[in-house]
């Protein structure tokens, strides 16, 4: 293939015509495991490996493929309900490979294939039962993921939504045997279906207003909502409840958008996401850096030509993405478990790209998805490794020293940790600098609530390298804390092959666009930028209505969310990012580089009880579950029992018990039945008589 | 002729299982009740029907006609044909009926061939309710379920069956009268008009616009007024909130295979009387009271799920869950759309599916256990794991995952009733409903967490083991099913298109959108 | 020189109230069953005067079939007389009051 490129041959077709591999691989796995699972070696760890791997395979070459000049690739593989003649729309199942589909693809296959192999490590080696479920769950979660991912419409990208959370739930609850994982599953899942229930109605009110769910093409609900604001040709465009064309579109707009804060695990709908370190941490690795939560990004990034046209949603996202990043990382900050550090960072990270689709970074976005895949992955399963060396102790404050025991371990974490703090020239520095530097402009460009996020944003740059460092000083350095510690165990190939190669990602990924220098190598160098704006493509991206150019350009329209962008050059934000990042961790090393590490954040007092008690935000969900809802439910079951039920039992208890009453006349003496004979003859003349009038 | 031969086979082995021994009953019922299903498969390749059986122009597959006694001007008949609505049903009852019978081998250790023959007593009434097209014989069948019913649930029943076997009997009888009446409201309106009483005979009759005054009370009332006496009686069956009440007391008494067909086929019949009589006959009056009935719905919907939510027995939680989702068809129903009452109509379909499912697996845990509540019990994947899985599937049905039959009904319900221009509001009805989904997903997580997940606990003198192969068999036939039509929900939902259709489309001129005054609250919001 | 109906009204009036008081009053299962037949008599002579009255010998048909039922009657009660008699120690209708609800 390579020999092809450079022959100038395009070589393309097979990777993006067989996009749907991707999913079908693991799909296929799936049904395999389920039924013979545990006859097969290693517990259905190696079609896992083979499947996903088939998938990376099938998605770098399509990278290729799109590289080279061809796709987009825009087909209906199934109609799943046929609509009527002209009235009521049909409902299909659809492949859309364009750039964005096609990398997300390869992040999601790769880090699969890597956490399958560290599953080796952590479930088998470790000797853990019901492995099957585990490799089905891993396997139903990876095809459920892809084929969000390659969704050509929105009803289908719900679908996938749902199954992507109900692999969650199987996942995060693997240890079902013990309290905790359990109800950590329940909590994700419904969390999320409380997100979901307005990606629903959103989904509904789509098909309703526009007739297609469709994300690309002229037919596209995208395009007729383009061209209803653009050119004011309402007739493919029905709204509701009177409503206007941009109004109504902002609240479908809204109603997406709950979604993708539940499985995005934004500000107020985070709480599931720390509960779900619950599950085995290879699991955690995958929902949290190519899975469920970017299944949320991924979405507004999908449907962004959709977004683009309501200003008010765009400040919506920006406003919520900027805050989620601060308030999660200062809740990081005083984490004592390993991977609830992690949990929290994930959320800030996801703010980040949500602030990016906010203020109008798309590019940016996608980017920061991109290096965050990678080096939260990384993080996780270095975690993992830990965990395992530890012996499935997780509390950092037991650990310290492990640096000089786990070499590997050690270097690809502090890597990640690079990369997650944003320093030059790790990966996470390119692409939280850019997401930054977009917002930015497009604040000074005349949106001052994007100007708000952005100090949210940048604030948060600060807490991150710093909650960031404190976790890899007090995990790695110093002296050991706990006689586990001074002697962990040692881990295998299967750890440190996806850490290695991670690592080495986390290092390199930023290069792909490295946005801060873009006055110096010029635009066309931003490779990511380039192909997601489909400049390698000989088909027409723009007309598609996909490309990372089409929506800037409706992003700066009037009709639209009419954003403008300020001449600033990336250098200056750049710089002041880096001191932002890189002044923390000088002070994580001055405060926590020491053999005996003080605990210094218990100085915070009330304010680290508040943090570490996630400022009661669970608190009051739970609340509004057990002390709402239930509350109401007992009431209405009250009500139930007594009032409706009381008044059909009541109904019978008035017959039997007129019954009861009336059948005493029943006396069985013969006398008395004369007697009420003879009345009632008497009586029946008494009523002739009268009625006949002979009185 | 294959109807006829339907019935006369099942009626057959209902006499024959009557007579046999009650050592052999359920493997022989078991068997005898593949012929249904082999009629059924048979008639499944041969379906030709085409639009809706009671409109004019529709042709039902199978039909025959053969005339009975006379009563006075009106002939009655046996007439007897299937169309896209009634087809799906008919297939439903059948498939339900064969895996509730594999079911009841565990839990049914006494009187044998009684209980099973009751059994193919109670198909043969449901394969008739699904395929006469004559009043007079439908209501005949109608009421022929009722008898099985009630001794299935007073004889096999739990601790007070006695109870609710006379409940259910004596409420859903009284609520036959009332929807007796108000048939007969509408056959004495249309007077010399009408010289038979079959159901395409009436629907087209009023169609023609034939209605006229009886007793002095105007054709206009008279509509009204058998349109509430319908509702009312066949509200009670689906049931509708607040005539819900017979059902949890039914359900929790009924041996498990009986819950199965109660709530898998009984209810349906609730519901597709309404598609057949309400909304096929008086499109225009449903029209008018489309807000009263989709708030019906709503309210349904939503309070049969916090009712779910408070009880902790498992079968009274599946029990409540099913008003719920009868909600659903409601509003469906109501929107006149294609999807709106073509989504009803499947949802008919996947709710007997999954409904089965859940009371089956409740069931199945229940033989081992010996409890249903929630609290008694923990952990029980780890001893009966293949039926904990099947549970947690089941419960994911239910809860509209999709894949699986349920979210397809209620996808499309939602869309239909979204979009619906009979309901003034339509939108806010829709999404209020669709809370339901997450109230769902509330109580059976709930459940879930607590008999089949953490540390095992349950209190026996024996050794709690997995289930037996013919208990969890029909689990996963069904859960195959419900996947099944999750996948390729057109294996049916076309032909159900087809027979809902015509309805929609013969409200769909009289009707006005009536979202004016709604329309300025909404441009007052923004 | 014929009776005019109003002396075979009265009398038969008369006979049916004393059976009917009879009916009312007594606890003996033999004076009841012979209260009966007083009435069935009443009827009778009723029946037989207007026959005479009319020239119509329906009346008397009808006479005859009262008799006869009147035997039957006697019969059967006084099996059931004897069967209170044998289960209750007496004849006494009010205390033979077991066969209800």
């Amino acid at each position: 293939m390579v020999g092809a490129l450079a022959a100038g041959v395009p070589l393309f077709g097979p990777g993006i015509e067989a996009a749907e591999l991707t999913a079908l691989f693991p799909l296929l796995t799936f049904i395999i495991i389920v039924f013979f699972g545990s006859y097969l070696p290693l517990k259905g760890a190696i079609p896992g490996i083979a499947a996903t791997g088939g998938a990376l395979l099938v998605s770098l070459w399509g990278v290729a493929d799109i590289a080279t000049g061809a796709g987009p690739r825009h087909e209906t593989l199934l109609t799943f309900v046929e609509g009527v003649a002209g009235e009521g729309v049909t409902l299909t199942f659809g492949i859309l490979i364009d750039p964005l589909a096609i990398l997300m693809l390869t992040i999601v296959s790769l880090i699969s294939f890597l956490v399958h192999i560290f599953s080796l490590g952590y479930m088998n080696d470790e000797g853990e039962i019901d492995l099957p479920r585990y490799y089905a769950g891993l396997s139903l979660f990876t095809f459920s993921m892809m084929a969000f991912v390659f969704s050509d419409n929105l009803l289908m990208s719900f679908v996938f939504f749902e199954l992507v959370g109900l692999c969650s739930f199987i996942l995060i609850g693997f240890w079902f045997r013990e309290a905790g994982p359990p109800s950590a599953a329940k909590k994700a899942f419904l969390v999320t279906r409380f997100g979901d229930y307005f990606f629903l109605i959103g989904v509904v009110a789509v098909l309703g207003t526009f007739g297609t769910a469709q994300f690309a093409g002229s037919e596209s609900f995208v395009t007729i909502a383009t061209e209803a604001l653009e050119t004011g040709a309402t007739e493919g465009m029905t709204t509701f409840l009177g409503f206007g064309e941009q109004a109504w579109i902002t609240v479908i707009g809204l109603l997406v958008l709950g979604g993708v804060l539940g499985k995005s695990a934004q500000f107020p709908f985070h709480t599931w996401l720390p509960d779900a370190m619950e599950g085995p941490t290879p699991v955690s690795a995958l929902i949290h850096a190519a899975t469920m939560v970017a299944a949320g990004v991924y979405l507004v990034a999908r449907m962004y030509g959709f977004y683009v046209l309501s200003p008010t949603a765009l400040s919506i996202i920006a406003l919520v993405g900027g805050f989620t990043a601060f308030f999660a990382a200062t809740m990081a900050l005083v984490k004592q478990e390993l991977k609830q550090v992690l949990a929290y960072s994930t959320i800030s990270q996801y703010g980040y790209m949500m602030l990016a689709l906010g203020g109008g970074g798309y590019v940016a976005a996608v980017f920061h998805l991109t290096t965050h895949a990678i080096f939260k992955a990384l993080l996780f399963l270095g975690a993992g490794s830990v965990i395992i060396a530890m012996h499935h102790k997780e509390n950092m404050w037991e650990m310290g020293g492990l640096r000089s025991e786990m070499r590997v371990t050690y270097l690809t974490f502090l890597a990640g940790s690079l990369a997650l703090a944003g320093i030059f020239p790790f990966a996470g520095f390119w692409s939280k600098d850019e997401v930054l530097y977009e917002t930015l402009v497009h604040g000074l460009g005349g949106s001052p609530v994007l100007l708000v996020a952005y100090t949210f944003g940048a604030l948060a740059v600060v807490l991150t390298g710093f909650y960031t460092f404190r976790m890899v000083f007090l995990t790695f350095h110093g002296e050991p804390r706990s006689e586990l510690a001074e002697d962990p165990e040692p881990v295998r190939w299967n750890v440190k092959f996806p850490l290695a190669v991670l690592g080495v990602l986390s290092v390199v990924a930023g290069f792909l666009n490295m946005g801060v220098l873009k006055d110096i190598i010029g635009e066309e160098n931003l490779f990511l930028h380039e192909f997601l704006d489909g400049v390698t493509m000989d088909a027409d991206l723009d007309a598609a209505g996909l490309s990372a150019h089409h929506y800037a350009e409706v992003l700066e329209s009037n009709f639209a969310a009419g954003y403008e962008v300020a001449g600033l050059s990336p250098l200056g934000p750049g710089a002041l990012a880096t001191v932002l990042a890189v002044v923390p961790v000088i002070g994580a090393w001055y405060l926590f580089r020491g053999p005996d590490v003080d605990p210094v954040m218990t100085k915070l007092g009330g304010l680290r009880t508040l943090l570490m008690n996630n400022y009661y935000q669970d608190e009051y969900q739970v609340w509004l579950a057990t002390g709402v809802t239930l509350p109401i439910a007992k009431v209405a079951n009250k009500f139930d029992q007594g009032i409706i039920d009381g008044l059909v039992d009541g109904t019978g208890g008035v017959s039997l018990f007129a019954g009861e009453r009336f059948r005493r006349i029943q006396s069985g003496v013969v006398t008395n039945y004369a007697a009420l004979l003879t009345l009632g003859f008497l009586l029946l003349v008494l009523i002739f008589a009268l009625v006949g009038g002979w009185i | 002729m294959l109807i006829e031969l339907l019935v006369a086979v099942t009626l057959a082995s209902a006499l024959v299982v009557f007579m046999a021994p009650d050592r052999i009953a359920p493997k022989l019922a078991t068997a005898l009740s593949l012929l249904p299903l082999g009629i059924v498969a048979v008639m499944w390749t041969q379906f030709d029907a085409a639009g809706n059986a009671l409109r004019a122009g529709g042709e039902p597959a199978f039909a025959s006609t053969i005339e009975w006694f006379a009563l006075g001007q009106y002939t009655i008949q046996w007439q007897v044909g299937v169309d896209g609505v009634s087809f799906p049903l008919l297939a439903l009852t059948v498939v339900l009926t064969t895996l509730a019978m594999v079911s009841s081998w565990t839990p049914i250790d006494e009187r044998q061939s009684q209980f099973f023959g009751l059994m193919l007593v109670m198909e043969t009434a449901l394969i008739g309710v699904f395929t006469a097209l004559d009043f007079f014989l439908w209501f005949v069948f109608w009421e022929g379920v009722l008898i099985p019913m009630y001794f299935l649930i007073s004889v096999w029943g739990g601790p007070r069956r006695k109870y609710a076997g006379t409940k259910f009997l004596l409420y859903t009888n009284l609520a036959s009268l009332v929807m007796f009446v108000g048939l007969f409201v509408l056959v004495l309106g249309l007077g010399g008009s009408l010289t038979e009483i079959s159901l395409p005979a009436i629907t087209q009759a009023l169609e023609a616009g034939e209605l006229g005054s009886f007793a002095g009370i105007e054709a206009d009332t008279l509509r009204v007024v058998a349109f509430l006496l319908l509702f009312l009686g066949f509200a009670v069956k689906v049931p509708v909130v607040p005539f819900h009440t017979w059902l949890p007391d039914a359900h929790v008494q009924a041996p498990t295979p009986v819950s199965v067909m109660l709530a898998g086929v009984l209810l349906k019949m609730g519901t597709y009387a309404l598609l057949r009589f309400n909304f096929t006959m008086l499109p225009d009056v449903a029209a008018d009271f489309a807000e009263i009935l989709a708030a019906v719905g709503l309210i349904s919907v939503l309070y049969g799920a916090m009712l779910a939510m408070a009880q902790s027995d498992l079968k009274r939680i599946v029990a409540y869950s099913s008003i719920s989702s009868m909600g659903y068809v409601i509003i469906g129903l109501v929107a006149f759309t294609p999807h709106g009452m073509g989504g009803a109509t499947f949802q008919m379909v996947s709710h007997g599916l999954i409904s089965g499912l859940m009371f089956m697996t409740v069931g199945v845990l229940y033989n081992t256990t010996h409890t249903r509540m929630v609290g008694d019990m923990g952990g029980l994947a780890d001893r009966m794991p293949i039926t904990a899985w099947i549970f947690v599937a089941g419960a994911f049905g239910y809860m509209g995952l999709p894949l699986m039959s349920g979210f397809v009904a209620e996808v499309l319900v939602f869309i239909g009733a979204f979009e619906s221009t009979v309901i003034a509001g339509a939108p806010l009805f829709t999404a209020g409903a669709m809370f339901g989904i997450v109230l769902v997903a509330g109580y059976l997580l709930w459940a879930m967490q607590r008999t089949l997940f953490g540390p095992f606990e349950l209190e026996t003198d024996y050794e709690v083991g997995r289930a037996p192969l013919h208990d969890i068999a029909p689990l996963a036939v069904l859960l195959g099913l419900v996947i099944l039509l999750g996948v390729q929900p057109d294996l049916i939902y076309e032909v159900i298109q087809d027979a809902v259709a015509p309805i929609v489309d013969s409200a769909g001129e009289s009707l006005i959108v009536s979202t004016d005054s709604l329309s300025e609250i909404g441009g007052e919001l923004l | 020189m014929a009776v005019s109906i109003e002396w075979y009204l009265f009398l038969s009036a008369a006979i049916f109230s004393i059976g009917l008081f009879g009916i009312l009053t007594q606890r003996n299962a033999l004076m009841f069953l012979m209260s009966v037949e007083l009435l069935l008599n009443a009827a009778n002579i009723n029946l037989v005067a207007f026959s005479l009255y009319w020239g119509n010998l329906t009346g008397q048909l009808f006479a005859l079939i009262v008799i006869a039922l009147a035997a039957a009657e006697v019969a059967i009660g006084i099996g059931i007389i004897l069967t209170v008699n044998r289960n209750f120690d007496n004849i006494d209708v009010t205390e033979a009051a077991t066969m209800r609800w």
